[in-house]
């Protein structure tokens, strides 16, 4: 006792400072051992329980538990204060003076229909009176009921509910970790939830769209944009692009293991995540199961993807091969007539070719003499054999030389090339690659520098950016280049046998292994991007040393196969020249359609796919210690849902993602129908029934009303998952219509007995979230730009240092009026005014926010330089609406801020501030308020 | 949460009943929130997750942490290695996978620094750090540090919040939400960010992460006139409106909370306003520096343009310290941009590290020596960390720069709880494994809050579904480094 006195005071002191609620979930007693999860009540069938009649069910179910604690509901909410309360609920904003006025004069019309508690004239019954007060079910055709209706009619509801559920998702707009870079196509994500809300998709086709929509038949662009939620959090760019290979492995453990938390707790409120080292503590997830569902998203990762239906794609491919025969085409011709060119140049002025033999390759590859066999090696996507070259005629053809015998670390390549044009950028003429792809050595056109050479390398560990010219030989024409690769680590390039650029030495040199390791012509390395040269290949060549100056000039040499364009150029007769000249332009032409046909409409951050290969269990999550193969599949301890889909481990990425789908919607499934009505009931009311809303496991909270949770499941799924149904279910009740307080007399009996209201004896009053707040008082003020949808607000400046940062500014312009859901949600730049109104780091997920009151929260709303504009923009708008008249413009900043009049005293010292410090000050006061913060 | 001192109703409803018939003030509202929130944990559901008071007597009241950015080489400054000096020139054989980043060591190299023994304590210290050198006394030194990431961000993330993920809260957050502000016209949880640039990140180095938003760090501006972003009331409005105003808010405000007298909450804005007010003179006062005499300022080398104004930062520090912050960061290195404003020294370790060395070591100095003066070292915990080590190799082939590394590095705490002069563990000869008494950071984090008198395994906060700790699942205290 002496020791918690002594404490006490810094307990106080916070207690002062902070004023936090509902952030103490309420938890279940210590957690069973695992062998009773089997009876645990979430993982229990949804059980639909009888709800008596003449009364409204949710009523049924919380008078009943009110009853048996002794505690009678508060009467009806005043109209006025029932619509602010339900404005904000679902769209998050205010109702207007006018939209007051009218619905209190509807109310008074209905007169009756008000429900209030039997014979106490609106004079609460105390907790000991006799009996719950008769409530009526309230008509559908109440003026409440069709304010509820449009309210969820109107495009604001979406962006309302979409942010509560992008707070669970984690959603942000930048990558987080050490970069942070900006996500210029996150957005179209955000846009899906709202529509989504809008148009009261189905939440069983919500959930399967947003683990698998890019998979779904017929595939659209909503179903491809739905899928970012999976790719929807922070990323580590840096540690996924460094050179070592565990800590690499790590990195992309950790990001599936925030993925799967995410679909796990968002759709099943189970903290799946939690088994990815030892079986769950508390839930029955063994520790396979966690690999399991990592089969299902192990081909997941992070990246922008076009946003285009099946059919859009396919017309594309379309319009793409056909531009891709028609420069193929163009090109043929063109080397058609300089191939004749070239002939009678050579007849005119044979070729130097010097008698002196050149070194010695380790393999050579010539396509010029091709005997019989042909070349040894195998041509892929389109590359072939023909007029004594190897035609890489598009994007996708590479020819690839068998593994190599013997190990190679110092080298030359060496490579006899003609380049199909000089725009291209990113292929190789010739790579030494690893099997896998991931280490390389390549002499790559125009990657980080147009038209220039470089020697590529992955993660450009061996490649500087040469200070050399532009390559300016004409497509068809042959050019020899070698790239010389030291025991030292200099690295050399060589074109026609001259140096080109300065030797470097860069990162070590790496060694190809024997068995490990081939040579590939056109492609840069596997699993590049862009990696495609188009063009032709004489020759190419590999030798197992570096070859010095004298010797690349003697190879060059012994080729010799060098005739200039303007050469050629002179030995072509005028209609070849005119031909040539149309096809080159075919050319040009045909590489726009290309380049057109390869924009597939919009970007969205919706995440790249792959095939991956079989799934292992890392015993403790390391990832050093692989065991067993597992095959995709979901949790596989539920005793009515099998969790196994029967998949081999190396089954199609797709196909997992459907499976897993399925099983999340299955009617079978307990949880997803719990755990979003949960969610609902969470959003209007404060609080859950469950108080875990992400977790329903056996360490979550138990519901404090378990009956009607299952009963508004059941309903939920009963009225095809929709959402807008489920709200009028809820809203409609007199548990949600119901008094925050009575009078200003203090509820003894009731705080004593259940403070927290978790058995809702009144209404719970809410503060506004961060976003509700900016909206509100641009609301207010009438400087809200209520467009909906569209690429996010950037309130800020960048600059570059390494990584991204964030600048912020405020400005009045309409374009930063828009709501808060639409600001940029970067996760490095958030904004003072939401931080201090608890607005979530963007990339933790946040099922339900913490409410806090700090000093740092009052001088942001005091000072901020936005919350000053809103006040004088409001004092403006209330002075325009009362003609100029200042008691009358007094009493309209009160209607649109408070959504009532001021009352006379109020008026009288309003006033009074307004005469001596303007309007504008009496404003500020208002957008301090508590009362405008708070939704009662 | 068994063990918790608070967790018990009877004296609390008690404390309740006492308060609510005797607190008219402003105080007595939020005691009245306390004690519903305390009703609330032992009523009708059970409760979990809130701010407690130390769960024993601490030795630390407040911290100080200097956090190097891009991480500092331990061969070159606290970790003397003769072994390293005979294998110079080199290969570096039999320790497995390369550790690095960018994965091309070169031949292991010795420190491009002197060492030298310092103090009593015989301490070895390079002389990269002359200043710190004459406080190795006062020093307890960790050479067995050991991260779980060589990438910075997430190891960044490690050494101030446990975890190498985004979005978990810093110790300073967890401080704040643990034991509270001593003063609270002030932050319980300061950052002072390196003059030259904010780290790579920025504010979600210093998060509070799913803990209640007022437990985050408060970056200052500390090199200008509004340390904290909307401080002062704008300048068109005069002094005299404001107050008015702000009579007028206070007006409206108490006759919303009088006439709600269910919802304490209400009653807690009006206290938010009064501090906010408060926080207006004292955060310009408590960063102003003019009040330090010119031997103080000459201490820490103010106006020396080598340091880059981080001079100002440490002894703003101190003043904060002083007047009750409980934990004030200091950052030491912006982010990974060119030219190098941290400690990354791939290319080359001693042009670099000669360059941050110039920035921290006087200044840093100079404020453990001024705590020390003012007696305040007793009861301030001193940290100084960075991200992890540099490889004892070179980084490629005839390189002079050097490599992360994060199988071993040093830290060193001081102050309050803390063995002086004291060296604990110790990295293999070549400095590359953790040789003996391996110190990972859950344990480093479990010995700070112990020194605060916090329990790492109870001071847990509920975040879908798990009670989420600064140290996981992991951490023991070093009871080696106790004093």
């Amino acid at each position: 006792m002496n020791r918690r006195r002594q404490s006490f005071p810094s307990q106080v002191l916070q207690a002062m400072t902070i004023l936090m609620l509902a952030l103490t979930p309420a938890r279940a007693e210590p957690p069973p051992a695992a062998s009773s999860a089997a009876g645990h009540w979430a993982f229990q069938p949804l059980r639909r329980p009888a709800a008596p009649a003449g009364i409204h069910p949710v009523d049924a179910f919380v008078h009943a538990t009110l009853r048996t604690n002794g505690l009678t509901p508060l009467p009806p909410a005043a109209p006025r204060e029932l619509l602010r309360r339900v404005y904000f609920d679902l769209i998050g904003l205010p109702p207007t003076p006018t939209e007051v006025a009218a619905f209190e004069r509807e109310c008074a019309e209905e007169g009756e229909l008000e429900n209030r508690p039997t014979g106490k004239g609106g004079e609460k019954a105390g907790a000991h009176g006799s009996g719950v007060p008769a409530f009526r079910i309230q008509p559908a055709e109440s003026a409440y009921a069709r304010v509820v209706d449009r309210l969820l009619a109107s495009p604001h509801y979406g962006e309302r509910w979409a942010r509560h559920w992008l707070d669970i998702v984690r959603f942000t707009e930048s990558q987080g970790f050490e970069y942070d870079r900006p996500r210029d196509h996150a957005w179209p994500y955000r846009d899906y939830v709202i529509r989504a809300f809008n148009a009261d998709k189905p939440y069983d086709r919500f959930m399967r769209e947003q683990v698998a929509g890019d998979v779904i038949e017929p595939v659209t662009a909503d179903g491809i944009v739905a899928a970012g939620l999976l790719v929807c959090g922070p990323w580590d760019q840096a540690g996924n692009s460094q050179a070592n290979a565990t800590q690499r492995a790590i990195t992309r453990e950790e990001e599936l293991e925030d993925l799967i938390g995410v679909v796990g707790q968002t759709f099943l409120g189970l903290t799946v995540n939690c088994a990815r080292c030892h079986d769950h503590k508390f839930d029955p997830i063994p520790l396979a199961d966690y690999y399991r569902v990592k089969a299902v998203f192990d081909g997941v990762k992070h990246g922008d993807r076009p946003v285009e239906g099946a059919v859009d794609a396919a017309a594309r491919t379309r319009r793409r091969e056909a531009a891709q025969q028609a420069l193929s085409a163009a090109q043929a011709e063109v080397a058609r007539i300089e191939a004749d060119g070239a002939r009678r140049a050579a007849a005119a002025k044979p070729p130097v070719r010097s008698d002196e033999p050149g070194p010695v390759p380790l393999f050579r590859w010539d396509f010029a003499e091709a005997g019989p066999a042909g070349v040894d090696g195998r041509f892929h996507g389109g590359a072939m054999l023909a007029d004594g070259r190897l035609q890489l005629p598009a994007a996708g053809a590479f020819f690839q030389a068998p593994v190599l015998g013997r190990d190679v670390r110092e080298k030359t390549l060496e490579v006899w090339i003609a380049l199909a044009d000089l725009a291209q950028g990113g292929g190789a003429a010739i790579s030494l690659e690893s099997a896998d792809g991931t280490q390389f050595d390549a002499i790559v056109f125009a990657e980080r520098q147009p038209k220039k050479w470089m020697a590529g390398s992955e993660g450009f560990v061996r490649t500087r950016d040469l200070d050399a010219p532009e390559e300016t030989t004409s497509p068809g024409t042959l050019i020899h280049l070698a790239a010389v690769y030291s025991a030292d680590n200099r690295v050399a390039l060589f074109r026609n046998g001259e140096p080109y650029g300065q030797p470097y030495a860069a990162g070590p040199l790496v060694t190809f292994k024997a068995g490990n390791a081939r040579i590939t012509l056109g492609r840069r390395h596997l699993g590049g991007s862009n990696p495609w040269l188009t063009g032709a290949i004489r020759h190419a060549a590999l030798y197992d040393r570096a070859l010095d100056a004298a010797e690349v000039a003697t190879a060059f040499r012994a080729g010799g196969f060098v005739i200039s364009t303007a050469e050629i150029l002179a030995h072509l007769n005028p209609e070849q020249r005119t031909a040539r000249e149309q096809a080159l332009a075919q050319m040009e032409q045909a590489r726009k359609e290309i380049a057109a046909a390869e924009k597939a409409g919009p970007l969205a951050y919706a995440g790249k796919r792959e095939q991956p290969a079989p799934t292992k269990v890392l015993l403790r999550g390391d990832v050093k210690k692989p065991g067993d193969v597992v095959a995709p599949g979901a949790l596989t301890q539920f005793p009515t849902l099998p969790g196994d889909f029967a998949l081999a481990p190396d089954a199609p990425e797709a196909e997992r993602r459907r499976r897993f789908a399925d099983w999340l919607a299955d009617p079978r499934n307990p949880l997803p129908a719990r755990v979003m009505a949960n969610r609902v009931w969470q959003f209007h009311f404060g609080q859950g029934l469950v108080t875990t809303p992400s977790d329903f496991g056996l360490s979550g909270a138990r519901p404090s009303h378990p009956e009607l949770l299952d009963w508004l499941a059941s309903e939920f799924i009963a009225g095809g998952w929709s959402m807008k149904a489920l709200h009028r279910l809820i809203l409609t009740s007199a548990t949600y219509r119901q008094a925050a307080s009575i009078g200003n007399r203090k509820s003894e009996i009731e705080t004593a007995r259940d403070a927290d209201n978790t058995l809702l004896w009144r209404f719970p009053p809410r503060r506004l979230e961060a976003e509700a707040v900016r909206d509100a008082m641009l609301a207010v003020s009438g400087q809200l730009n209520p467009q909906v949808g569209g690429p996010s607000f950037r309130p800020f400046t960048t600059s570059e240092y390494g990584a991204t940062f964030y600048h912020l500014f405020d400005k009045g312009e309409p374009e930063f009026n828009r709501r808060t859901i639409y600001r940029m949600n970067i996760n490095s730049g958030k904004e003072p005014l939401l931080d201090a109104f608890d607005c979530p780091d963007p990339s933790v997920k946040t099922p339900r926010r913490g409410v806090t009151t700090t000093p740092l929260q009052a001088l942001s709303v005091m000072n901020g330089s936005f919350v000053q504009r809103q006040a004088a923009e409001l004092a403006k708008r209330a002075l325009q609406s009362a003609g100029g008249d200042l008691p009358r413009a007094v009493n309209a900043a009160y209607e649109f801020t408070l959504s009532r009049p001021a009352t006379a005293t109020e008026l009288t010292r309003a006033e009074a501030a307004a005469r001596e410090r303007g309007l504008a000050s009496v404003c500020w006061a208002l957008l301090n308020s508590t009362e405008f913060i708070y939704v009662r | 949460m068994c063990g918790d001192p608070i967790s018990d109703s009877a004296p609390l409803l008690s404390r309740r009943h006492f308060l609510s018939h005797t607190a008219g003030g402003l105080g007595g509202v939020a005691l009245a929130w306390l004690m519903n929130r305390d009703q609330a944990r032992a009523g009708i559901v059970p409760a979990a997750g809130s701010a407690r008071l130390p769960h024993f007597t601490p030795k630390a009241k407040r911290v100080v942490q200097v956090f190097c950015c891009g991480g500092v080489s331990h061969l070159d400054t606290f970790d003397h290695k003769p072994e390293l000096e005979r294998m110079h020139g080199k290969s570096l054989e039999g320790k497995g996978e390369n550790l690095g980043f960018f994965g091309q060591p070169g031949k292991l190299m010795k420190s491009v620094y002197e060492f030298r023994r310092h103090g009593q304590s015989g301490s070895w210290v390079s002389s990269l750090f002359p200043h710190l050198a004459g406080c190795v006394d006062d020093l307890c030194f960790v050479h067995s540090m050991f991260a779980k990431s060589n990438n910075h961000t997430p190891a960044t993330f490690q050494m101030n919040s446990g975890f190498t993920l985004n979005g978990f809260p810093c110790m300073g957050a967890w401080l704040s939400y643990g034991l509270g502000t001593e003063n609270e016209n002030l932050p319980a949880f300061v950052v002072l960010p390196d003059p030259r640039g904010l780290p790579a990140g920025g504010s979600i180095n210093w998060t509070a992460g799913f803990l209640p938003a007022n437990h985050q760090g408060v970056p200052f501006r500390t090199h200008s006139r509004e340390p904290i972003a909307d401080l002062h009331t704008p300048a068109s409005i005069g002094g005299a409106a404001r107050e008015a105003d702000l009579a007028l808010l206070a007006d409206m405000n108490r006759h919303f909370a009088d006439d709600h007298p269910d919802d304490p909450t209400f009653a807690a804005r009006l206290r938010a306003y009064e501090l906010a007010a408060r926080m207006q003179l004292s955060i310009p006062e408590a960063t102003d520096l003019d009040g330090e005499s010119d031997a103080t300022k000459r201490l820490y080398g103010i106006g020396d343009d080598a340091n880059k104004g981080f001079a100002r930062n440490c002894l703003m520090a101190r003043r904060l310290l002083e007047r009750g912050v409980r934990f004030v960061q200091i950052i030491n290195g912006g982010a990974f941009g060119s030219p190098r404003i941290n400690w990354d020294g791939h290319e080359n370790l001693k042009e670099n590290h000669d360059t941050q060395a110039a920035t921290m070591d006087r200044p840093f100095a100079a404020l453990i020596q001024d705590l020390k003066q003012r007696g305040m070292l007793e009861d301030t915990l001193f940290i100084w960390s960075t991200e992890f080590g540099r490889s004892p190799a070179t980084q490629g082939i005839d390189s002079p720069g050097r490599d992360h590394h994060p199988t071993a590095f040093t830290c060193f705490l001081a102050g309050a709880g803390v063995k002086p002069g004291h060296h604990y563990g110790a990295s293999d000869e070549l400095g590359y494994f953790v040789g003996q008494d391996k110190v990972t950071i859950p344990d480093f984090h479990a010995t700070i809050l112990h020194l605060l008198g916090l329990d790492h395994e109870k001071l847990t906060f509920y975040h879908n579904g798990i009670n989420r700790r600064l140290t996981n699942v992991e951490g023991e205290v070093i009871r080696g480094v106790l004093a």
